[in-house]
């Protein structure tokens, strides 16, 4: 199977001294392509600096305004987590003109796997707000063009954090269908199993939350059982991934206890509900120890693309498996109390 | 003002700029009998940072409550995940349902006029209970 992927912009210039978020990140998911020799089997397209039409589609204009200024004016904190430089806001268009450029390729194509790397992540990224080192929100610009094509999106989020951004942003459209799995608790401190959706989009949020310490089985539970049943009824066109890789059991951000197979064996699951070649595209969101980062890279590729990586065996054994049942009971109520809501609202 | 104001929530990072906005909200309450929620929001460098930060504020809140005549079951420290702006958002939500907001003026942000950097005016825009913020 072929890799498509956004060629390399110059990111250096995002970076502020001893932050987690650095450059070094997207080199280490480079090496991970790199360990698998495509040759002929990678496709790389150009990135370009997304437009504004393109990012109106899920954030707010003013708060682009008010990014470009602050970066323009030198950048610097915008809050405890999140920094911007000068650059940042040009490289942020790009990183999104990328996750557009890579999905483009495939839907045209019906061709290939999607990998996106690039800086800064997205999905803590508001309509209205940076947060959690996130400018720009890279996958939902991407997926609300697809939406706008009348596609139904499965979004997949397995970075160690709840993608809140993502969440908020298609709450209420019921084209898009968020799933996320998540070490809880945990910043952002969303991410509740009881979170389903809003009245236009009932069920169209799963939240698999899992604690401190969860293993691969675990993780593989909640989807099998909780998330597995709502995404065959959706029936997805499209697959998109957030792929951060801070859920590893190495990476310093958290607690859960992954391994490279077991991000390998997700990235399988994950796969499958595809409804064919070119319909797949990855974005790549945390991930903070280099190795691990790298490792999971390869692994997730490598299984998505059935090349000979060998990967770290998978994870068994950890805490969980009664938190995963007790989020299917509050999802279960969560979804009851809002049909009944929506059923007294249309009788008004 | 009494009879409405139950619970004010107040953000504290351990910074001076905080703490005048600890000290206006806890002399407020010891006027009204109202309760304190000192809050303090765990960001996403929170673990990778200092995991211990939270027993410091632990001292400094008794510290301020004793200071004020506030007895434990006045003054209470929430620490939560998350970035400031969205946890004190949820400060007016079930359980804490705070009736109002309290934040110290700092990171007004470093570029004047502009929404981002600035906590307190994220909060201005997006609050949906009364907020003060309180000058250093
Ligand atoms: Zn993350």
């Amino acid at each position: 199977m072929m890799l498509v992927m956004n060629g390399r912009y110059e990111d250096a210039g995002h970076e502020e001294y001893g932050h987690p978020e650095r450059p070094d990140r997207a080199i280490a998911a480079l090496q991970g392509v790199d360990q698998l020799h495509l040759e002929s089997d990678l496709r790389i397209v150009n990135p370009y600096a997304a437009t504004r039409a393109e990012l109106v589609r899920v954030h707010e204009g003013a708060y682009l305004d008010e990014l470009g200024a602050f970066c323009y004016a030198g950048g610097g904190d915008i809050d405890e987590d999140t920094y911007a430089t000068y650059d940042s806001w040009t490289i942020a268009q790009y990183a999104a003109g990328s996750g557009l450029a890579v999905v483009r390729e495939l839907h045209e194509k019906r061709d290939g796997v999607g990998f996106v790397v690039t800086r800064p992540p997205g999905h803590h990224a508001l309509r209205d707000r940076a947060m959690g080192f996130c400018l720009l929100n890279n996958i939902a610009i991407a997926a609300a063009e697809l939406t706008e094509l009348g596609e139904r999106v499965l979004i997949v989020d397995w970075d160690v954090h709840h993608g809140n951004g993502t969440q908020a942003i298609f709450w209420d459209d019921p084209n898009v269908l968020y799933v996320s799995t998540h070490q809880s608790p945990l910043f952002p401190g969303s991410g509740g199993a009881y979170e389903v959706g809003g009245s236009d989009a009932i069920g169209r949020t799963v939240n698999l939350p899992l604690p401190s310490g969860a293993t691969g089985d675990v993780l593989r539970q909640a989807i099998d059982e909780i998330a597995a049943p709502t995404i065959d009824e959706f029936n997805p066109t499209w697959v998109l991934v957030s792929a951060g890789f801070d859920a590893h059991r190495d990476d310093p951000m958290a607690d859960l206890a992954l391994t490279s197979g077991d991000f390998a064996l997700l990235a399988k699951t994950v796969a499958g509900y595809a409804p064919g070649p070119g319909r797949l595209a990855m974005f790549l969101e945390g991930g903070y120890d280099l190795e691990a980062l790298r490792d999971s890279v390869a692994a997730t590729l490598g299984a998505v693309l059935e090349s000979p990586y060998r990967p770290e065996a998978p994870s068994y054994g950890g805490p969980g498996t009664e938190i995963v049942s007790n989020s299917q009971v509050e999802r279960t109520a969560a979804l009851r109390i809002a049909h009944e809501a929506a059923l007294r609202e249309e009788q008004q | 003002m009494t009879e409405s104001l139950r619970t004010i929530a107040v953000g504290f990072d351990g910074s001076h700029d905080a703490e005048t906005a600890v000290r206006w909200s806890m002399k407020l309450a010891s006027e009204t009998n109202a309760n304190v929620v000192v809050v303090n929001a765990v960001g996403m460098l929170g673990r990778f940072d200092n995991p211990t930060v939270a027993f410091k504020l632990e001292d400094s809140v008794r510290r301020l409550a004793d200071e004020y005549g506030l007895d434990t079951t006045r003054v209470t420290l929430h620490v939560d995940d998350g970035d400031a702006c969205s946890v004190m958002m949820r400060m007016a939500e079930e359980p804490i349902n705070a009736s109002m907001l309290v934040v110290g003026s700092r990171g007004q942000g470093k570029h004047p006029g502009l929404l981002l950097g600035s906590t307190s005016l994220e909060l201005a825009e997006h609050t949906t209970i009364p907020l003060v913020i309180v000058p250093s």
